[in-house]
């Protein structure tokens, strides 16, 4: 999917909560609680074998020169190669621009798409007819739901060269000069994804901005404001922590996500053209693009986002202040 | 069965939510734990339950010590003030859910739970969900379930609070009849003083964690032993004026700087042993109009009840409210004479806030 | 005017001192203070692209595109946010005052063409380079073709060996007059090749040459962008103005949703056509029509690569087992986690939330060597190994795990303690209260989070196209994207149909449960305030 496990709103709660939790903190003295465990058990095995295992073992990889040459999947046979790849990846001169890319992409597509379409869709949608507003927001959720390779082929059409493509077609159609995918190659890259993620700032914004009282809209409205002024002095503001959500969530979907592009470029045309972080972490180590799959080296540059990723998830929950929100349990064990 | 509390404690965290609880329930009793909001009879009534471990103290149910006990192994019923009812399942299933737990037959169930209902008076609506029911048949239904099951121990957490007025007298005159009938020791939660007067044996007066009092509701009433009984139990509550008492003769002077009050009763002898400041506490109803009182006042704010009218009078910066009939056609900014009746007096210590005639 | 002045406008009528201004000044006050502010933005928006940040990013040699991409944002940007303002501000005269409103109008247009003055003196370049195709030399009609009249110094045309005098025949095979020719080179896009047949002194030979951008073409391209671009934001503000107001969050949202809609009717139409152009059905010969039912015949027919029904029963069953799964293991753990005291709750709790936003889908590598030591179990490996459809499901359910436990956590946290309490006072323990209480009150939070799981699991792409080899285990979208990659004629509309195909079960969910989708991101949240 396009934002990996896609995300929850219990953020946006989370922030709402922020502000409104008052409750003391209490630092829990909780007992080991052989039921708890047996409830959580299932969720701790896979969380062991596919988040902790993997954690651990592409911090191993990322330090040997395992390639599809010299596979093993013996831990003890790996040649071990200390920070060579990291060097190798820091000297990389396609790395440089593959970072380039990636900033570029998450911040274009995130302040066009993520936020800005959603906040502006979801801003009106609130505001017209309620039936209608299902149905917009219905539709600007159907590319979530679309299997990704559908979607993907949907647009391949959409950008084909005459006399297939949809747009050529329009293009021709008021005589404008055709174009092709591979000039506006990143413009299409960012709304191919774009359309994916606004819908996700667009649940949330419309949940926030449903859940504003009645009774401030309407003193608003009996105070003579204008749709504009409402917007600008009673939504917006009260929109702050949903937009820090969505902001911080959203970068880390934008950052990790690669399906798509994989799917729509696979990185090029051009030589790394559209290549972003974490599609040449799979490049590297899971397809066959120069032959040899660089396990090791593809590990390195997953590392790097593992580590990013840890660290914005920290500091979310430092934002989001995670402690105010772990209400105790109002039954105790005994 | 008897419920037995010692040196009960509970915290959460840095909050004390109950602080050293002694009590002692007689098989059979009713009892009430009164307070205002937050004050710790909850938190109490769920460590009776077993949903809260004690942070200290003992539980004792007869004489078995219930503090690691489970609650599904108290044999306890209680009764909570959101009712608690499950709302998948029908009126029927939720008075059966205790027995089911238990394994009792089906054919066992449907006996008792219909014998519960109909105790209840809600042997019609088995078949109906909880949120087709009002919330007086809410109550009852909860009431059902909690007694289906035979429990040694009734647990009440303010079960009337989400009732209109009228419907919270009928249900309290039920609760008190059927506790008698049943004799199921019982112990009932509210902040509601009318409640725990009319309906308790015996009330525990409960304030910030600390049990103030805890006696019958005549004792409590007549012979409040602290301040803070006095002023919380009775509505409306007790004047309590600054007073300095002195013998003079056979009388004694009550006075202020603002009145001057002589009085001939017995309570009024022993506060005049204690030299120095006091507090002296009258209830509304014992402040009466009178022609030749001695005091004297301008009425400030006229509260009409209904059949009495309850009126705020300013003596001095003191301020004193007394009950009088209707007929007085009292009205603010009259000039009122009252006078006070002797006999009823309460006299308080100001240093420790405890009654100098109960102790 | 902010809210501030609005709720101290009434006082304001009270006091005999203040002077109130007639609401039409008011008004005019209020559009001019509008229209300069915008002016002055969009003046500023121009001074930073033009000379701050294109050469800032020239220097540091970053994609062009992003220029282009900021110029197409402020060219798609600019009239609706300067029709807002203007027509905002005019809406309310419309009614009354039409002859005001007409007035606003010119000035919403005059603005708009002062926009697009800044905006060519900022963007001289972006707008060269959407130059007309040439083939950089001009041609004069003879009877025998079409004569090269000049050919531009160095240009790719003088390169091939081009010279004045050539006469051009034919493009490929196709003969051709200088009329044809100039329509082919307009509308060919840029860098075509175009493979003349020139005739030289009676000789004849092939000559390849490209089409670019030609430097005098741009300027009237140019200029007739941009005078169609102020027709139509000219356009935009009268349809704003005349139509009435609640029509335009309509119009906006349309506008924006074209791509998709679009998208979708062409995958409607091509699964029902032999060939589409754009989205018409053609034949063939390229002519409208060819209508056909054959594009599905991949339902009952057996292909090289085996039946679609074979895909289809492993899609479902990826996305069953990891819908069941997940309804159990989230609400389970989401459970525990938001009800039960433990020690260890909090280190869990933050734990998940971490993971939440941990970047899985790069972990393949490592998960791989998982999955292949999973495999070499005794009895089990069999089944949840590399390439084993059990294997796949189950990196799907940890993958989806961080989000279901949150989100059942949400519901989890809604649920009345008291009624919990009471049932443990009924008699049960914490399981069945689990399962016999609890679970029936979350219902909808079960419904919300089998609807995403099944959705994610049936679409997956990635995890079975990397764990998976060969077709065994394929599901629907990893046949689809083999089918897109084959190297011989891809059968677009036989692919639409399938594409459509596995959407079908998608679509129906969406029909019937579009509420708990849309309520998926927030249904979480309501707990934890
Ligand atoms: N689960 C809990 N966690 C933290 N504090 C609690 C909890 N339950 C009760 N408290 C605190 O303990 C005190 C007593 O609460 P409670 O017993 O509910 O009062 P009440 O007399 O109104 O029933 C209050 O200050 C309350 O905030
Ligand atoms: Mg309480």
């Amino acid at each position: 999917m396009h934002c990996a496990p896609t995300a929850t709103g219990t953020f946006l709660g989370m922030g709402m909560a922020a502000v409104t939790t008052t409750q003391s903190k209490r630092t829990s003295s909780g007992r080991p609680n052989l039921t708890a465990y047996l409830f959580l058990m299932p969720a701790v095995v896979l969380v062991v074998l596919f988040f902790l295992i993997p954690t651990i073992l592409v911090l191993y990889i990322s330090m040997t020169n395992l390639t599809s040459a010299n596979f093993t999947a013996d831990i003890a046979q790996m040649e071990f190669i200390g920070f060579a790849n990291f060097t190798t990846l820091f000297n990389d001169q396609f790395a440089q621009k593959i970072l380039f890319n990636t900033l570029f992409y998450v911040l274009v597509t995130m302040a066009i798409f993520n936020v800005g379409a959603s906040l502006f869709v979801s801003l009106l949608t609130t505001h017209i007819n309620r039936r209608a507003s299902f149905v917009f927001r219905a539709l600007w959720l159907l590319p979530r739901i679309t299997a990704g390779t559908v979607y993907i082929m949907m647009w391949r059409r959409m950008i084909a060269d005459p006399p297939f493509g949809i747009l050529n077609q329009a293009l021709g159609a008021v005589g404008g000069t055709p174009i092709t995918g591979s000039e506006y190659v990143w413009t299409f890259v960012v709304i191919v994804n774009g359309m994916i993620g606004m819908s996700f700032g667009m649940v949330i914004f419309t949940a926030a901005i449903e859940s504003i009282s009645k009774d401030i809209m309407n003193a608003a409205l009996v105070d003579g404001s204008t749709m504009l002024q409402r917007i600008r002095y009673i939504i917006l503001p009260l929109l702050r922590w949903p937009l820090l959500f969505v902001i911080s969530y959203q970068t880390l979907s934008l950052l990790t996500s690669y399906e798509q592009i994989l799917l729509l470029t696979n990185g090029g045309p051009g030589l790394y053209q559209t290549e972003v972080w974490a599609l040449t972490a799979y490049h590297r180590a899971l397809s066959n693009y120069f032959g040899n799959a660089q396990w090791g080296y593809g590990s390195a540059f997953a590392v790097v986002l593992v580590v990013i990723g840890v660290l914005l998830a920290a500091l979310y929950m430092r934002v989001f202040r995670f402690r105010d929100l772990v209400a105790e349990p109002k039954i105790e064990t005994l | 069965m008897k419920v037995d509390i010692e040196q009960l404690n509970k915290s959460f965290g840095t909050v004390v939510a109950v602080h050293d609880l002694n009590l002692d329930i007689r098989a059979g009793e009713f009892v009430a734990f009164l307070g205002p909001s937050g004050c710790g009879k909850t938190t109490t009534l769920l460590m009776i339950a077993g949903i809260y471990k004690p942070t200290g103290g003992v539980i004792r149910f007869g004489e078995r010590v219930v503090n690691t006990v489970q609650p599904r192994d108290r044999n306890i019923g209680m009764v909570f003030q959101s009712y608690a009812l499950y709302p998948h399942m029908s009126v029927f299933e939720n008075i059966a859910y205790p027995l089911k737990l238990k394994g009792v037959s089906k054919d066992e169930q449907r006996v008792r739970v219909q014998r519960s209902a109909d105790v209840m008076g809600i042997g019609d609506l088995l078949h109906r969900r909880p949120g087709q029911l009002s919330g007086g048949q809410q109550q009852r239904v909860a009431l059902g379930r909690a007694l289906v099951k035979e429990p040694d121990v009734l647990l009440f957490d303010e079960p009337l609070s989400n009732l209109d007025a009228r419907l919270r007298l009928t249900m309290r005159g039920e609760i008190k009849a059927l506790q008698k009938r049943l004799g199921i020791t019982s112990i009932y939660v509210t902040h509601d003083q009318v409640e725990a007067l009319t309906m308790a044996d015996r009330i525990a007066v409960m304030n910030e964690g600390l049990l103030e009092a805890y006696d019958t509701p005549d004792d409590l009433y007549d012979h409040p032993k602290t301040l803070f009984i006095a002023s919380f139990v009775g509505n409306p509550p007790m004047n309590i004026l600054p007073i300095q008492a002195a013998l003079e003769g056979d009388a004694v002077i009550l006075q202020n700087d603002a009145l001057r009050l002589p009085v001939r009763s017995e309570r009024a002898l022993k506060a005049a042993q204690q030299h120095g400041d006091l507090l002296m506490g009258v209830r509304p109803e014992d402040v009466t109009l009178s022609a030749d009182g001695a005091l004297c006042g301008e009425v400030f704010v006229v509260e009409p009840l209904g059949r009495e009218d309850m009126i705020d009078v300013r003596i001095g910066q003191h301020r004193l409210a007394a009950l009088v009939t209707t007929e007085k056609r009292i009205r603010a900014g009259n000039r009122v004479r009252l006078d006070i009746n002797a006999d009823k007096l309460q006299f308080f210590d100001p240093a420790s806030k405890r009654s100098i005639l109960w102790t | 005017m902010n809210v501030d002045e609005t709720l101290s406008a009434p006082l304001a009528d009270l006091s005999p001192t203040t002077v109130v201004p007639p609401p039409w000044l008011k008004m005019l006050i209020q559009i001019a203070r509008n229209c300069l502010v915008v002016t002055v933005i969009l003046a500023l928006l121009a001074l930073v692209f033009g000379s701050i940040l294109r050469p800032a990013l020239e220097a540091v040699n970053v994609n062009e595109e992003l220029t282009a991409l900021l110029s197409w944002l402020l060219i798609a940007a600019i009239p609706p946010a300067l029709y807002l303002t203007v027509g905002f501000t005019a809406r309310t005269l419309r009614n009354a005052h039409p002859a005001r409103a007409l007035v606003v109008a010119l000035l919403a247009a005059t603005l708009v063409y002062g926009a697009t003055l800044l905006w060519n003196a900022a963007f001289p370049a972006a707008q060269a380079a959407q130059g007309q195709p040439s083939l950089e030399m001009t041609f004069a009609q003879a009877d025998s073709g079409v004569v090269i009249e000049s050919i531009v110094a160095g240009s790719a045309a003088e390169q091939a060996g081009l010279r004045v005098g050539d006469v051009i025949t034919a493009i490929r095979r196709e003969s051709i007059d200088l009329a044809a020719l100039q329509s082919r080179i307009e509308e060919e896009p840029l860098g075509t090749p175009f493979r003349l047949r020139v005739q030289r002194d009676g000789e004849e030979f092939q000559v390849t040459v490209n089409s670019i951008a030609s430097a005098t073409g741009a300027g009237n391209a140019a200029l007739s962008r941009a005078a169609a671009g102020r027709a139509v934001a000219l356009v935009v503000t009268a349809v704003g103005l005349l139509v009435p107001f609640n029509w335009l969050p309509y119009l906006l949202l349309g506008v924006t949703l074209l791509p998709l809609l679009l998208g979708y009717t062409w995958l409607i139409v091509a699964t029902f056509s032999q060939e589409t152009h754009g989205l018409l059905p053609v034949d063939s010969t390229g002519s409208l029509g060819g209508l056909t039912l054959s594009n599905w015949d991949f339902l009952t027919e057996v292909s090289r690569r085996g039946s679609v029904w074979t895909y289809t029963l492993n899609s479902f069953a990826i996305a069953v087992i990891m819908t069941a799964a997940l309804l159990v293991l989230c609400s389970m753990a989401a459970y525990a986690l938001s009800r039960m005291e433990f020690r260890g709750r909090r280190l869990f709790l933050s734990f998940t939330l971490i993971l939440h936003g941990f970047p899985a889908v790069t972990l393949l590598i490592p998960i791989y060597l998982v999955l292949l030591n999973l495999g070499a179990l005794p009895i089990i490996g069999e089944y949840i190994g590399f390439n084993t459809l059990g294997g796949i499901a189950l990196v799907e359910i940890a993958f989806g795990m961080p989000f279901g436990v949150w989100l059942m956590k949400g519901f989890f946290d809604n649920i009345s303690w008291d009624m919990e309490r009471s049932a443990l006072i009924d008699g049960a323990n914490r399981w069945r209260t689990f399962w016999e209480i609890i679970l029936p009150q979350i219902r909808p939070g079960l419904f919300a989070l089998g609807i995403f799981s099944f959705v994610g699991g049936w679409n997956t792409y990635l995890i079975p196209a990397t764990f998976s080899t060969g077709t065994r285990i394929a599901n629907l979208p990893v046949y689809i994207q083999q089918l897109l990659g084959e190297t011989n004629p891809i059968n677009w509309n036989e692919i639409a149909a399938i594409g459509l195909f596995q959407m079908i079960p998608i679509l129906i969910l969406f029909v019937f449960a579009q509420e708990y989708l849309l309520n998926i991101y927030s249904g979480g949240s309501k707990g934890s305030s």
